[in-house]
């Protein structure tokens, strides 16, 4: 497990060095000037724009100039947003934790409805079931998703009216930031309308969250499938069903938990594709997160916010990449010990 | 009786003949696939087909609903849009735009990142890895997200789009192709030809490429309905296709703010988004179906 910490760590450190390289050679890709792109101080006076050339080195080499980056980033500087000239590690911070509430929901609900479909396939392989469950994940992950979310508006909201269609929160709660994910902000704030609130916001959620899910679903369908078929030809199953075991035992107690675990290695690849979902269905859910945020951004051609915000995204993706890589070590003992040779 | 073969010949169809053979028992893959040929078709002929222009619009036809409506007109079959631009005309010039133009960044792609995979599989030791390591970093940012920063650099615009969708595209190919490549050359044939003294590109060219053409055409159509589903996005998102240009994510963002009075002119071109990525994927499937029959024979 040592070991394997230490590869994974390395490979971390590889890739941050190269998502901040690539961030801050965008500066220079942009159009303007670096130097401005970089900071995001377009109304600095003569004196100012000399401290910050001083302060991210622009009179010495290339290299120095990238340290000069990164040591700005270490200390939590990402610059000003062109746009509105505010700090734009506060706006992170603030955006942030509402994409990860909706995709992280979002992913939820995709594994909860995607895994067990997809073990009902693979039981049911070649049969009617199957075959159903297999054309809806086609269809699933054939559907261009902001048609889906304006479908799933028109329908939900407008003409039954179950669910809100834009927003976080009704307005009307007044819910104090603190850690910026909604649901622990509400559990945790002493407002008398508390369980109102929460039952508001997730009304709010289930929408985008849905539409969200259906690709990714699709996916774990298509994964579960092919490891449950796999696990059920192997020989401890023969094995178990010779012993005697009826067919619920040999699911429930042996082929779920194998199958599973070669899923959760697929999780941490999958998120990506949820979050690019999640940045598009966020424009139509006007989700305060930060796709949505991402996308204005380039409206406005705000280059410093969208090289941050490049920045911040993909470390969020990678991040959980790595996690999931670790929970997966974690729960199969065999994912550890293999890695020696390669 | 004539008899056209008088010795009898064992023939051994190429691996992607084998592959059609299956393929082509396939009833599912191949209603897909005649898709697939008919939107090729109307992504050529469509602006000579398509009854009326794209761009202008009959002022007197504002709004009309789809030809089945009861104020429908049978020469405007899919109704109008806000500027009395018939719908029918827009949807078949879109198809070369969102369609063509995808098959177009596909096969771009393809021939770069097959190069440089191909290339790339003859590497070894620190260059190899350093390269696999890139890769994966390059895989790990979401494809939209890559593609949204290389609008920006580029600016909006389609030509700008179909560059953007080139290069996220490129790193799968040469993934995959490096992939494949590295296990083919563990097997015995390609050590037969190694031991008879070609080099390393005619291995390449004559005994790996043949067996590695059907795993990259199976990438080349998961690229392709990616492709569709980007620039599709992409011109909702208003960073593609510009305003006149009848591309499908487009003219579906147009729709937007009449979706309540005239719902057709956002149903008519997810429809045909999604009906193009389905043929797409149903080829996809039927590849990767005949691909596994193929290895258990």
């Amino acid at each position: 497990m040592l070991i394997f910490t230490f590869r994974r760590l390395n490979l971390f450190i590889f890739t941050m060095l190269l998502l901040t390289l690539l961030s801050f050679s965008l500066s220079f890709l942009f159009p303007g000037d670096a130097i401005i792109n970089i900071s995001g101080a377009i109304n600095a006076t003569p004196s100012q724009l000399i401290e910050i050339q001083n302060a991210y080195k622009t009179d010495s080499n290339i290299f120095w100039q990238y340290i000069a980056y990164l040591s700005h980033i270490a200390n939590g500087d990402l610059g000003l947003s062109m746009a509105s000239q505010s700090k734009i590690s506060t706006e992170v911070l603030n955006l942030l934790p509402a994409t990860i509430e909706l995709s992280l929901v979002a992913l939820f609900i995709a594994m909860f409805i995607g895994i067990p479909l997809g073990f009902i396939a693979a039981i049911k392989h070649n049969k009617t079931a199957d075959n159903v469950i297999l054309s809806i994940s086609m269809l699933g992950y054939s559907i261009p998703v902001f048609w889906l979310g304006l479908l799933a508006i028109l329908t939900f909201s407008i003409s039954l009216g179950w669910f809100p269609s834009a927003g976080q929160i009704s307005l009307l709660f007044e819910i104090e930031l603190v850690t910026g994910i909604q649901f622990i902000d509400i559990l945790i704030s002493d407002s008398p309308y508390k369980w109102q609130a929460f039952a508001d916001a997730s009304a709010h959620v289930i929408l985008p969250a849905s539409v969200i899910a259906v690709a990714p679903a699709t996916i774990f369908i298509r994964l579960a499938r092919t490891s449950m078929i796999e696990v059920l030809e192997t020989s401890y199953i023969r094995a178990a069903s010779a012993k005697g075991l009826t067919f619920q035992q040999i699911i429930f107690r042996h082929a779920i938990r194998n199958a599973l675990i070669k899923i959760i290695r697929h999780v941490g690849l999958q998120f990506a594709n949820l979050v690019t979902i999640a940045m598009v269905t966020e424009v139509i859910f006007s989700w305060p997160g930060i796709g949505r945020w991402l996308i204005e951004s380039i409206y406005q051609r705000d280059y410093t916010a969208i090289q941050s915000g490049l920045l911040v995204l993909s470390c969020f993706i990678f991040v959980v990449h790595i996690l999931t890589d670790f929970i997966y070590a974690a729960l199969n003992p065999l994912a550890r010990g293999n890695k020696y040779g390669s | 009786m004539a008899r056209d073969k008088i010795y009898l010949e064992e023939v051994f169809p190429s691996p992607f003949m084998q592959l059609w053979q299956i393929f082509r028992k396939t009833p599912v893959a191949m209603v897909g696939f005649s898709c697939f040929i008919f939107l090729i078709i109307l992504a050529v002929f469509g602006p000579i087909l398509a009854p009326h222009s794209p761009i202008e619009g009959q002022l007197d036809m504002l709004l009309l609903p789809p030809a089945w409506h009861v104020d429908g007109n049978v020469s405007y079959l899919l109704g109008t849009d806000e500027l009395g631009r018939d719908m029918l005309s827009r949807l078949m010039y879109g198809t070369s735009l969102t369609f063509g133009l995808s098959f177009i960044v596909v096969v771009i792609s393809l021939v770069i990142g097959v190069v440089i995979g191909s290339l790339s599989a003859l590497t070894s030791g620190i260059k190899s890895s350093f390269l696999n390591h890139f890769l994966d970093v390059i895989l790990s940012i979401p494809s939209l997200l890559l593609a949204i920063i290389i609008v920006a650099i580029l600016g909006p615009g389609i030509s700008n789009t179909v560059w953007a969708v080139v290069m996220v595209l490129i790193p799968q190919f040469i993934h995959i192709t490096r992939y494949a490549v590295k296990e083919e050359s563990k097997k015995d044939y390609v050590l037969a030809s190694k031991l008879d003294g070609a080099n390393p590109f005619r291995i390449l060219y004559y005994s790996i490429f043949p067996n590695i053409v059907d795993r990259i055409m199976s990438q080349a159509t998961l690229a392709q309905s990616a492709a569709i589903l980007d620039i599709a996005t992409l011109g909702f998102l208003g960073l593609g296709a510009q305003i006149p240009l009848p591309e499908w994510g487009a003219i579906l963002a147009n729709g937007l703010d009449l979706f309540y009075i005239a719902p057709w002119t956002v149903y008519l071109p997810g429809l045909a988004i999604l009906f193009a990525v389905v043929a797409t994927n149903l080829v996809g499937e039927g590849i990767r179906h005949a691909l596994k029959l193929r290895k258990e024979r």
